[in-house]
């Protein structure tokens, strides 16, 4: 019997790694850009983005544009393989309903 | 079987998995959904530049069969104006599209946005000097709409070939066919062929843009 991934299986975490799965593997997300994308507040988001990334799930990218902070996003491989492990499962789990 | 949730979070557990999957498939289309938002845009503004534009060009030519007649010193600038304006709308849609976003395909968006520009004012350069050369301003009036629908056609080749948007390919063959023919009716009856064909052509494209982004939600 197959468990749903607990890192992505909360509504919040599921939106968040489904909007960075639809990115190119080579391509990232400013964090406001994503916090716009899914109606999220700044707070919600990190706390949310946090326990992907302590999952190896999301690389936090931190820098600097010119002399304003900037965070970009994406998945790691580990994460897409786990949102396509969940979605798969979850489909599993309807067709077997 | 029966999922774990996490328990400090929040709202899973009382959805099922066809829910969840929902919450997902939406997610996964934000992204998508707002860079589709922009292409009827494109379509609309340029649709509208040129059905306008050249409209207003032919009905101001020198030899017009147009039952109002223009001025051109009206003409000209509006035309100029709007297809300005609409270069400058386009601009800002597709860079607003890819907005905070790194790499991948965010550089493929802003080197098919540079192509405009790097293939237009050569193309521009190059009607320049056919008119100065020739001296006859209908060899201005028969070149740059076809170049340039032209340029949009293979442009737009390039779009289906890179998002597989058939509707850029279809209009892709409307402009380039718009490019070929509509010389052949001498000017300044060409300005408003192209007017006709590929204005209305654009125009179309994004009617159906705008209804395919409603049916996808």
């Amino acid at each position: 019997m197959t468990d749903l991934d607990p890192v992505i299986h909360a509504a919040a975490r599921l939106r968040i790694t489904a909007t960075l799965a639809a990115l190119d593997s080579d391509e990232r997300i400013a964090f406001p850009r994503l916090q716009e994308l899914l109606s999220m507040t700044a707070g919600n988001l990190s706390t949310h983005l946090q326990k992907l990334e302590d999952a190896g799930y999301v690389v936090i990218d931190k820098t600097f544009q010119g002399r304003t902070p900037a965070t970009y996003l994406a998945l790691t491989p580990r994460g897409r393989l786990a949102y396509d492990e969940y979605t798969t499962t979850l489909r599993a789990l309807i067709g077997g309903a | 079987m029966s999922p774990r949730t996490d328990p400090t979070t929040d709202d899973s557990a009382a959805l099922g998995p066809a829910e969840m999957l929902a919450l997902a498939a939406n997610a996964d289309r934000g992204l998508r959904r707002a860079s589709e938002a922009q292409v009827p845009v494109h379509y609309f503004v340029w649709g509208g530049a040129w059905l306008v534009g050249y409209t207003l060009l032919w009905s101001a030519w020198e030899g017009t069969t147009s039952p109002i007649v223009v001025p051109m010193w009206l003409a000209a600038p509006v035309f100029a104006a709007l297809l300005v304006g609409a270069a400058a709308v386009s601009a800002i849609v597709g860079a607003r599209s890819t907005r905070g976003i790194r790499g991948g395909s965010s550089v493929v968006g802003i080197v098919y946005g540079l192509s405009w520009p790097i293939l237009g004012f050569p193309a521009a350069a190059l009607g320049g000097a056919l008119t100065r050369m020739t001296g006859d301003p209908d060899v201005g009036a028969l070149y740059y709409p076809s170049v340039f629908a032209l340029i949009v056609a293979a442009l737009y080749l390039a779009g289906f070939m890179m998002w597989r948007s058939v509707d850029q390919l279809v209009i892709a063959i409307v402009l380039a066919a718009t490019a070929g023919i509509t010389p052949w009716f001498g000017a300044p009856l060409n300005l408003l062929a192209v007017a006709l064909i590929a204005g209305i052509a654009l125009i179309a494209g994004g009617v159906v843009a705008v209804v395919r982004n409603r049916r996808r939600g």
